[in-house]
């Protein structure tokens, strides 16, 4: 007999009333969701029990019985705040943390396509700007966590389950064993790391099992990739016509008779772009325990081909990890965790580089050559008659064509493929540490870790001879081996007794900690003249002549920190909190005056909503205010550069008797032993907020301010010295805010989420130094002897820096009437269809000092946005990232081969009146510098956003896969970067680097299409 | 941890504090001090291939008007702060004399016998007139530094007066030759500082300061009775060829030769270390392929198609009927009508005339079968000043200042004796055209002109400016945040 039972649902504490709360029958399918006003109405009876489920609340169970109407108060979840977050040698419950720190989960990676750890924090935390350093398989990417704190090495300090693990050295990671990611983003939280913190702080802490059964992971995908996007470049007919508009114009003559009879001619890119590039990755992970020992064991397997050229561009990875616990008595636990991998890559040498290579290549090369020669009179002629050039011959039995247009290092790519096959380069590591920890009375915990990476990396690489063109050529066989080691080890004792008196409570913790790494040693042996064909016939093992070998090797001098440190926590009623930290550090990169530096931080925090009177409503349901202040430091400058040191190589050749030359040593520059530290502090100030229950808001406003920072600028060259001195000179500064948002729905058999977060970030460089203005250097480009980028006060690192375009002359006119302010002509030689320059310093001519900061490669903003739904066994998740207000230097054409191909929009050149204001006219002299100038011609907005990863899956439903003993099998298909939204011409917008937004050419992101599945038992 | 911890081990680091002990680093300290001699910059600038570029008789050729950017800016004496060959020979000056300031500093506390300290000081000394002599043609307006500098003062330095500079080189030349050696052992110290080297030196410097007389007074005590053996132990090369021979390198006729090897194994990534000629790869005709092995074509490297000799210096050469002056064959090469007889092929260069510097041209032979790069280890030695040479600026003074044509004549005569040319008059203009053909592409065109008054003439054609281009312009970075000023005619 059943009865329509109506209720309402209320928050327990504070009794708002809750719209969509799940409420099921239980062991039934039978259910509804409470209406806007709270209120629900389902047919019961009165052995039924119902459960009311509701995100951020804690489930319950209700007996029907009798009732007719009912009303459940439903309790807040206080597990949400009881989340726990890794803060540097512990962890502290998330609800008093004061300091900025973004998280990443295993959930939010599980099943992504995720090849290097770094990608996995692109647009999922705030605070940090990441760019891929190429679409190459197995490159990493350039992360700087709150803007570039130092004119020096600004990769972040990664630690891994404890152990220090240098920016490069991550790629070892498999994205299935980590259990939680987090970034240290405030001075108060980095200052625990004191002396290498200042670029920020990035833990990561791999899984460890629980005990109980035993469980088996599986998930692997399986997919392939092609290029995103093409570029437009022109065809065989297009090019000799403005090739010979060109050269015309310079006063040569036609170049090609006929430009149409060229047709369409060939398509470098095609040549060298894999539209089905297989990428697959695949993992078993087991763990489980008991009361005494837990572990966690994986094994992990990924390969990738490369988009481009793919033969010589392709990366595989094999991982296996140990994670384990184990209690030795009631109050001493030991563990570790071990990591093993190897890496294989192929990589086709330039990734971004105007300077050759596959993609270079295929960007410049004229469409006229064709990919095999068949005219008989080329063949005819030397390389292809003379065997012993080594004019390159396809598989096919052709030779490959080699272009009379475009040469340099600019060559057929499928010829360069074949000179590099079989070469690669490798690395096995081994990183791991392992601890033990005693608890001698409760809550004083006395812990002693060492951690220890050791990598083993090298390579092999065969040059066959070749002829690639007159400029690029091998005229005698080499094979190179080297193999590289080194061994970083670091050993850390802490002390930590956490106590609560009444209602404070205090947690203290003091430590030391040595730390060793760099000491890098390696040994390279090149033979030449070596009897072999191929890479595979390639052996160092043939006899060779001490003529006929070039051994090298190397040795690093090792960087050592020394460290104490204490940190103190308090909170009273975890409603005000306090969090201090106190750390010393020691380098081995400074001499006696300056060797230690000192790291305070200190930051507090209220709980504004737990006191008594916060009112009590629905609309603000949390709120923390915390804000902090501490200094962090950066040693990282390289060895000795407080010292003067002698170096070799500065030899000179003495006597007729062929086998003496004299080994010379001088000074390599002027000693400082007053360098010291760069210190960068950091004031945060920020909150957390829980609103209306669903909707979580996380917002932090910083200034970093970094002083002293160390420069080794270029001193006039009449100091005769050969390194420039290293100096503490240099101020910057970088503002911004984060805010991250998640909010969660949940009605019925659908559950929605999104989750986004923006950054914000401003850079300047405040000082240089007494009376500098500007760093010289900067980033060069092709043969332009001005470089394109400059570092000075009051702008931010790097700015883009050229010349201004006020359009192009359009008749002659325009050119004499080009005066600066006391009516001189400025630009007296250039003819209609040049640019018109800015004359920025009205002295009526156009010189270096005409230059001025024309963008920024830097993003103001990065941003991330999650989308995820389910709905019954469905689930998707769209995941997308972008970043906005920054310029790229789109220089992918390079200018000092005159044959080089054009860019379609090279179509909308200058060709006389009112044919274009902003594409100058083509002139293969260029006398006015239009395009060898650095100018605002090259600079287009970096901004895009990209479609990262979309995923649909499916969760088989667990009556069907229970019969296997299978407890979750989810199938699913992923799309990565499928859709990037940009308004660039080039490639890719995403480009990293030292300096980022710089395009030579790079190696695209590549678009995979995937299936997978993860099954666990 | 101790403090002891972070003393690292300066691992393959030598500290300058613990350096500059021993005989064996003194010693290396010295070679440091003359590497700057061969000095290659990165943007290929050596002091030879810059002084031929800016000179009337070759073209910096190349690829394409872009190859090579600092030759072809002085080439077509477009020359700006920042672009030119001027930053490389600039740091190669100072590099030196850096150098030279710290053997002199640090020979005080080095435990090495007077024999040797006596002869290294003599020998730094020489090296610091050679640098700065070279620095004050090229720049006119220099600092002049004799110690080296300390970090704290290292941007109040500012120019001197020219006549400080030369009074300091003269200064050291003339403390220098008493404890010069009067030959050294040339299989193992060839290229050392002799004292016929420094007193040639001393009286190109009397040369340059127009003081004929003092000139010639040094020249002779080098060049001895015209024709014979010096007191030094000079004398002419028999045949002319020779001289350009890699297996005749420190000859008889040779005072001062920037030395060069093929077994450093030059790489890349550092060029101003390598110890190769970079002028024999880049003389090379692009290209370059002997299509008929049997007509005996020269053996040359194909190379960047450098230097492409001008007309006027073939010109030069021609006595008339078609006849040429016997010098010719081994100076120039016709790669041209070598091509169009069919026994060659090669790529036109920038500016081509189809004539290269076969002096300075690589020889397959002497590609280097070691390690490094083939490019950067050509052996070739080129010749600072060789007797003839010597022998010419002696007739030069001797005419200019009016003093003894007699001797004069002597000594032109021998020099186109040697080739079997008949004496002509010496004349100021015979002598200027004289060491145009005998020394053509060994670098010393341009110095002759500007110093004779003659370049605006001869370099007209390229661009060349009078009171302007009779020097380089102080490259851009010594301008920055120092007190230096630029010469204001750039």
């Amino acid at each position: 007999q059943s009865v329509t039972l109506s209720g309402k649902v209320v928050d327990s504490e504070t009794s708002d009333i809750l719209p969509g709360v799940n409420i099921l029958v239980k062991g039934t399918d039978r259910g509804t969701t409470t209406d806007l006003n709270g209120e629900f109405k389902l047919q019961v009876s009165p052995e039924d029990v119902l459960v009311l489920s509701f995100i951020g609340y804690l489930n319950k169970e209700i007996q029907v019985g009798n009732r007719t109407s009912i009303e459940v108060a439903l309790e807040y979840d206080i597990e949400t705040l009881q989340e726990v977050v890794v803060v540097g040698y512990g962890t502290q419950k998330k609800k008093v943390v004061t300091g900025a720190i973004s998280s990443v989960s295993s959930e939010d990676l599980e099943t992504l396509p995720i090849n290097n750890i770094g990608q996995a924090l692109q647009g999922r935390t705030s605070g940090l700007t990441i760019a891929s350093n190429s679409g190459q398989p197995g490159e990493g990417a350039t992360i700087r966590v709150r803007g570039i704190t130092t004119l020096n090495n600004n990769d972040p300090l990664w630690i891994v389950d404890g152990v220090v693990v240098d920016n490069g050295g991550i790629g070892y990671l498999n994205q299935n064993d980590i259990e939680s990611i987090e970034v240290l983003k405030d001075a108060a939280s980095q200052a625990i790391y004191g002396a290498r913190a200042a670029a920020g702080v990035i833990l990561v802490t791999t899984k460890s099992g629980k005990s109980g059964k035993i469980t088996v992971n599986y998930n692997g995908y399986y997919g392939s990739s092609a290029p995103a996007r093409k570029l437009d470049l022109l065809n065989a007919t297009e090019y000799a016509t403005l090739r010979n508009e060109s050269s015309i114009a310079a006063g040569n003559g036609v170049i090609f008779p006929d430009p149409s009879s060229l047709g369409a001619g060939t398509d470098w890119q095609d040549v060298i772009f894999n539209d089905n590039a297989i990428r697959q990755n695949h993992e078993v992970s087991i763990s489980g325990g008991n009361e005494v020992s837990t572990f966690y064991t994986s094994f992990g397997y990924l390969s990738q081909e490369g988009i481009v050229a793919s033969d010589i561009s392709n990366y595989e990875r094999y991982n296996v990890r140990l994670n384990s616990t184990h209690k030795i008595n009631d109050w001493i636990t030991f563990g570790q965790n071990l990591g093993y991998s190897r890496e294989k890559s192929v990589g086709l040498g330039n990734t971004n580089s105007e300077y050759g290579g596959p993609l270079s290549s295929a960007i410049n090369l004229d469409p006229i050559t064709p990919i095999y020669e068949t005219d008989p009179e080329v063949l005819n002629r030397a390389p292809f008659t003379v065997d012993s050039l080594g004019a390159v011959v396809a598989p096919n039995g052709q030779y490959y064509a080699i272009s009379p247009y475009v040469q340099q290092e600019m060559s057929n790519p499928l010829a360069y493929i074949q000179t590099r096959l079989g070469n690669y380069g490798w690395s096995n590591n081994i990183v791991g540490n392992a601890f033990l920890e005693a608890e001698p009375i409760k809550g004083l915990k006395i812990r002693s870790t060492i951690g220890i990476k050791q990598s083993y990396w090298g390579g092999e690489s065969y040059t066959p001879v070749f002829f690639l063109n007159a400029a690029t050529k091998n005229n005698r066989t080499s094979f190179n081996r080297n193999t590289n080691r080194k061994t970083d080890w670091n050993l850390e004792n802490t002390i930590s007794y956490t106590k609560k008196i009444g209602e404070h409570d205090f947690s203290i913790l003091v430590g030391q900690g040595a730390y060793k790494d760099d000491a890098a040693v390696g040994v390279s042996v090149t033979a030449f003249g070596i009897p072999a064909d191929n890479f595979d016939e390639a052996s160092l093992g043939w006899s060779y002549t001490a003529k006929d070998t070039d051994p090298g090797g190397y040795e690093n001098v090792p960087h050592k920190v020394s460290s104490l440190f204490t940190r103190l926590n308090y909170n009273f009623k975890e409603k005000y909190l306090l969090t201090a930290v106190m750390r010393r550090d020691g380098s081995s990169n400074f001499g006696s005056n300056f060797r230690y530096g000192y790291f305070p931080s200190a930051s507090i925090g209220w709980v504004a909503s737990d006191e008594d009177f916060w009112p009590s409503n629905k609309v603000v349901n949390f709120l923390k205010i915390r804000g902090g202040y501490g200094v962090v430091g950066n040693d990282q400058i390289g060895k000795l550069n407080f010292v003067s040191t002698i170096g070799g190589g500065r030899n000179y050749s003495f006597g007729s008797s062929s086998d003496s030359y004299g080994l010379g040593y001088s000074p390599n520059s002027l000693p400082n032993p007053n360098l010291k530290w760069e210190e960068t502090s950091q004031t945060n100030i920020g909150f957390e907020a829980t609103m209306l229950q669903r909707l979580k808001v996380n917002f932090d406003w910083y200034k970093k301010v970094t002083n002293g920072i160390l420069q080794s600028p270029d001193i006039p060259g009449y100091v005769g010295a050969v390194n420039n001195p290293a100096q503490n000179i240099g101020d910057m500064e970088n503002t911004g805010f984060e805010l991250e948002l998640g909010y969660n729905q949940e009605i019925g058999d659908f559950t929605f989420s999104v989750n986004g977060n923006v950054s914000y970030l401003q850079n300047k460089v405040t000082f240089l130094g007494d009376g500098r203005e500007f760093l010289d250097g900067g980033q060069n480009f092709q043969a332009s002897t001005q470089p394109i980028t400059r570092t000075a006060v009051g702008q931010p690192i790097n700015s883009f820096y050229g010349y201004k375009i006020l359009g192009v002359f359009q008749t002659q006119e325009d050119v004499n009437n080009h005066v600066n302010s006391e009516g001189k002509v400025i630009q007296p030689d250039a003819v209609p269809g040049d640019f018109i320059w800015e004359d920025l310093d009205d002295n009526g001519e156009i010189n270096v000092d005409d230059r001025d900061f024309i963008g920024s490669p830097v993003p103001d903003w990065s941003y991330g946005l999650t989308v995820s739904a389910t709905y019954k066994n469905f689930d998707l998740t769209i995941f997308g990232q972008g970043v906005a207000g920054n310029q790229i230097f789109q220089g992918l054409r390079r200018l000092d081969i005159t044959g080089s191909n054009y860019q379609r929009a090279a179509l909308g050149r200058w060709t006389g009146p009112g044919t274009s204001n902003d594409y100058a006219r083509l002139d293969d002299v260029d006398p006015n510098g239009n395009f060898r100038r650095p100018s605002e011609f090259y600079l287009e907005d970096g901004d895009y956003f990209r479609i990262k990863n979309i995923q649909l899956g499916y969760t088989l439903p667990e009556s069907i896969i229970s019969v296997a003993g299978i407890n979750k099998l989810r199938v699913y298909v992923m799309a990565e970067n499928l859709i990037t939204f940009t308004k660039y011409t080039g490639f890719d917008p995403e480009i990293g680097g030292g300096v980022f937004s710089i395009d030579r050419g790079i190696y695209p992101q590549a678009r995979s299409i995937m299936g997978g599945l993860s099954l666990t038992f | 941890c101790s403090e002891e911890f972070l003393e690292v081990d300066p691992i393959a680091n030598t500290l300058e504090s613990n350096y500059y002990q021993t005989e064996e680093e003194m010693y290396a300290a010295l070679v440091a001090s003359y590497d700057p001699i061969g000095w290659l910059s990165g943007d290929f600038v050596t002091k030879l291939t810059a002084l031929n570029a800016a000179s009337d008789d070759v073209y910096a050729g190349g690829g394409s008007s872009t190859d090579v950017p600092s030759l072809q800016a002085v080439s077509s004496y477009n020359l700006t702060a920042e672009t030119g060959p001027q930053s490389s020979l600039w740091n190669k000056g100072y590099s030196g004399i850096y150098r030279v300031n710290t053997l002199l500093v640090k020979i005080e506390g080095a435990e090495v016998s007077e024999a040797i300290k006596s002869r290294y000081v003599a020998e730094a000394k020489f090296l610091r007139a050679f640098y700065y002599f070279d620095l004050i043609r090229l720049f006119y307006s220099i600092p002049l530094i004799t110690e080296p500098v300390i970090p704290d003062q290292m941007f109040e330095v500012e120019q001197d007066t020219r006549e400080a500079v030369f009074k300091q080189i003269e200064e050291d030349l003339l403390e220098a030759i008493p404890n010069l050696p009067d030959q050294v052992n040339v299989s193992v110290e060839g290229g050392r500082a002799t004292k016929g080297a420094a007193i040639s030196l001393l009286g190109k410097v009397y040369l340059e300061l127009e003081d004929y007389t003092l000139a010639a007074e040094q020249f002779e005590k080098v060049n001895g009775t015209p024709g014979a053996t010096s007191p030094f132990g000079y004398s002419l090369l028999e045949n002319y060829a020779d001289l350009f021979r890699t297996d005749n390198e420190f000859n008889s006729e040779s005072i001062f030769e920037v030395s060069h090897s093929a077994l450093a194994n030059g790489v890349w990534d550092c060029m101003p270390c390598t110890e190769g000629n970079i002028i024999n790869i880049m003389a090379g005709p692009r290209g370059y392929n002997i299509s008929n092995t049997s007509a005996g074509a020269p053996s040359f490297v194909s190379g960047y198609g450098c230097f492409v000799v001008t007309e006027g210096l073939v010109d030069a050469f021609q006595l008339g009927g078609g006849q040429f002056d016997p010098r010719y064959s081994t100076t120039i090469s016709n790669v041209d009508s070598l091509q169009q007889a069919g026994v060659v092929t090669y790529e036109p260069s920038y500016k081509n005339t189809g004539y290269f510097l076969k002096k300075f041209i690589g020889r397959t032979e002497d590609v280097t079968s070691g390690g490094g790069a083939t490019e950067l280890n050509f052996p070739q030695n080129n010749y600072e000043m060789r007797l003839a040479d010597i022998y010419l600026l002696e007739a030069e003074a001797l005419v200019r200042g009016g003093i003894n044509t007699t001797r004069a004549q002597q000594l032109l005569d021998a020099v186109r004796d040697r080739v079997g040319l008949d004496p002509v008059p010496a004349t100021f203009e015979n002598i200027m055209n004289e060491r145009r053909l005998e020394l053509a592409g060994e670098g010393h065109r341009w110095f002759d002109l500007v110093r004779t008054g003659l370049a605006a003439t001869a370099l007209k054609d390229k661009g060349y400016v009078e009171g302007k281009h009779d020097k380089l312009p102080i490259p851009l970075r010594e301008l920055t945040n120092t007190s230096l000023v630029q010469d204001p005619a750039y």
